[in-house]
């Protein structure tokens, strides 16, 4: 009964950030196969969205449920990747390309036991799925804002999880790299790995789209299939949409001013 | 040679290389999480637990452990809770700690002069038991820095990542501060409690200029705290002077010659470095077919 769970499901999800409500009564669910993007402008509460659903964040109302178990109970947290909205994958001290995807490991590995072969396997494969395998001995700290926004990527890919959870990952990645990024996810979707994106270049990755969730001020405003969520987009709308599948794969796609309205003031 | 023959040189000694390899262990992590100074805060707290070990008349290694630890979870919890920053929460401890320690030694009848052998250390007046308690805390420090160097490492390197990969970051964070006040405390007698932040901090400068990965730096920084902590010893009796600051100097030597060496050495891998990093995308194309 389990298996019939959503991958991801969230319920009249409310959260409260600083003193007042961030997210506000938000339904998603997704399911295994599905790749659903978060869209909205700035501040709008996508971070914060999915933030709550990985248990980072503390919800008031409402309900979030992981693979059917709720978040507060689960602990498979191997079939969950992560990938932070993050400016930089560098800390204090150096570490190499290869050390922090390797960290992607650690919630299937036990205590004071060594790195087994299908860690490493696992880590390889994911530095090549993002073309770094080349670079993994070398610092982050010495690669660029793109480079290491994909080691970010190939951390949570290294987990090998049923549900990834992506937080603007391509924010500073050039074209090509998305290319290889959109064939990456696609090939996990084929293999039934649920994806949330959250995003406002969809870029190559447009064309992968199952579902449509558009926030505003912490409220879903729209939830549907692309073609519909164009469809509702022209209608109110002369701009150009980060959905368009005239430039799907050929360039960046970028938010139009209709999308920075949802900011907020 | 011949400074070994006497006991309190072997003591003296065997303090200092335990010293020189515990606090650049954990040092690595508070530098990681960019507390780098945490080290220093803790040895103030240490200082009201030394007055209090003086007032109420038990050892003041002991009292000052047990402080220091306190301290150091409530900075983190403090920290956690997002309830101050992690400087602001640290200053707060540092002139309470110094505050305290001095008011209650002054009660205890002492002078500041009695707090000088913590403060600067007091390597010649190492007792056997003093030396035993170092040993079991410097191998309780080693064996949980070295032994959970992928969940820590995880931790201080990206703290939302390691709680999505079901880490329980509050507890290792709380971990890492305790493990930082047992080394402070460990070095009052060694470098002294003023200048133990140094030998959590500059090894790992000092190895983070030759180094590109985790281990190596932690290794490389453990190595140049045991050369600095027992060479500093070493010549601090051959030339008659005090064994803290000469061991604090040295290190900080080792990072004068560390940092151009690192720039050369970076500038070597630098003509070796693949230039293209999309040479082998050229023959995949467009997905979109
Ligand atoms: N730590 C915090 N304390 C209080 N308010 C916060 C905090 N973090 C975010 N917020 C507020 O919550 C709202 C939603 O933020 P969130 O990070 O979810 O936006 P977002 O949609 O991800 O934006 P972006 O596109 O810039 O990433 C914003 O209005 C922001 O001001
Ligand atoms: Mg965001």
């Amino acid at each position: 009964m389990l298996s019939d769970a959503p991958t991801l499901h969230v319920h009249d999800l409310t959260v409260p950030l600083g003193g007042r409500s961030v997210v506000r009564h938000v339904a998603l669910d997704v399911r295994p196969g599905e790749f659903v993007t978060v869209l909205g402008g700035n501040g709008s509460g996508k971070s914060t969205l999915v933030r709550a659903a990985t248990g980072l964040l503390p919800h008031t109302s409402g309900e979030v449920r992981l693979f059917g178990t709720p978040v507060a109970d689960f602990r498979d947290w191997h079939r969950i990747g992560y990938v932070p909205q993050r400016p930089s994958a560098a800390s204090g001290v150096p570490a190499t390309v290869r050390e922090i995807v390797t960290a992607g490991r650690l919630s299937r590995r036990r205590l004071l036991r060594p790195l087994r072969h299908a860690d490493k396997a696992a880590v390889q494969a994911a530095l090549t799925s993002v073309d770094l395998a080349d670079r993994a001995g070398e610092s982050v700290a010495e690669l660029s804002g793109g480079q290491q926004q994909r080691v970010l990527i190939a951390r949570a890919l290294a987990t090998e999880p049923d549900l990834l959870v992506l937080d603007e990952p391509t924010a500073g990645v050039d074209l090509e790299h998305q290319q290889l990024l959109a064939r990456v996810l696609a090939a996990h979707a084929a293999r039934g790995v649920a994806i949330v994106l959250v995003a406002h270049e969809l870029g190559p990755l447009a064309r992968l789209i199952d579902r449509v969730v558009v926030l505003r001020d912490g409220r879903v405003t729209f939830d549907g299939t692309p073609d519909a969520e164009a469809a509702a987009f022209a209608h109110s709308h002369d701009q150009h949409h980060p959905l368009d599948p005239n430039s799907g794969g050929a360039r960046a796609v970028v938010l139009g001013p209709g999308w920075q309205a949802g900011e907020r003031r | 040679m011949s400074l070994l023959a006497y006991d309190f040189m072997q003591r003296a000694l065997m303090a200092a290389l335990l010293t020189g390899l515990t606090a650049p262990a954990i040092g690595t992590y508070l530098v990681q999480k960019r507390l780098a100074l945490l080290g220093d805060g803790i040895g103030h707290i240490a200082l009201t637990g030394v007055a209090l070990g003086l007032l109420t008349g038990q050892a003041p290694l002991l009292t000052a452990v047990i402080v220091a630890v306190a301290g150091a979870t409530v900075i983190e919890v403090l920290r956690l809770r997002g309830r101050a920053s992690g400087d602001v929460a640290l200053a707060l401890f540092f002139y309470g700690g110094i505050a305290a320690g001095v008011l209650l030694t002054g009660l205890a009848g002492g002078s500041a002069a009695t707090l000088t052998s913590y403060l600067f250390g007091a390597l010649t007046t190492v007792s056997d038991a003093d030396l035993l308690l170092v040993v079991v805390l410097a191998a309780l420090v080693l064996t949980v820095s070295l032994g959970l160097a992928p969940q820590l490492f995880a931790v201080c390197q990206d703290e939302e990542h390691a709680r999505v990969s079901g880490m329980p970051v509050a507890a290792y964070s709380v971990l890492i501060s305790v493990l930082a006040a047992v080394t402070v405390t460990l070095a009052m007698r060694t470098v002294g409690l003023l200048l133990v932040s140094a030998l959590m901090v500059v090894p790992v400068a000092a190895a983070q200029q030759l180094t590109r990965a985790f281990r190596a730096t932690l290794a490389l920084a453990m190595a140049l705290g045991v050369l600095a902590a027992v060479s500093g010893v070493w010549v601090s009796f051959s030339v008659n002077a005090a064994p803290g600051p000469t061991i604090v100097l040295l290190a900080l030597a080792g990072f004068v010659v560390a940092s151009p060496l690192g720039g050369w050495l970076r500038s070597r891998r630098g003509v070796t470095m693949p230039t293209d990093d999309l040479h082998d995308l050229h023959d995949l194309h467009d997905g979109k077919d």
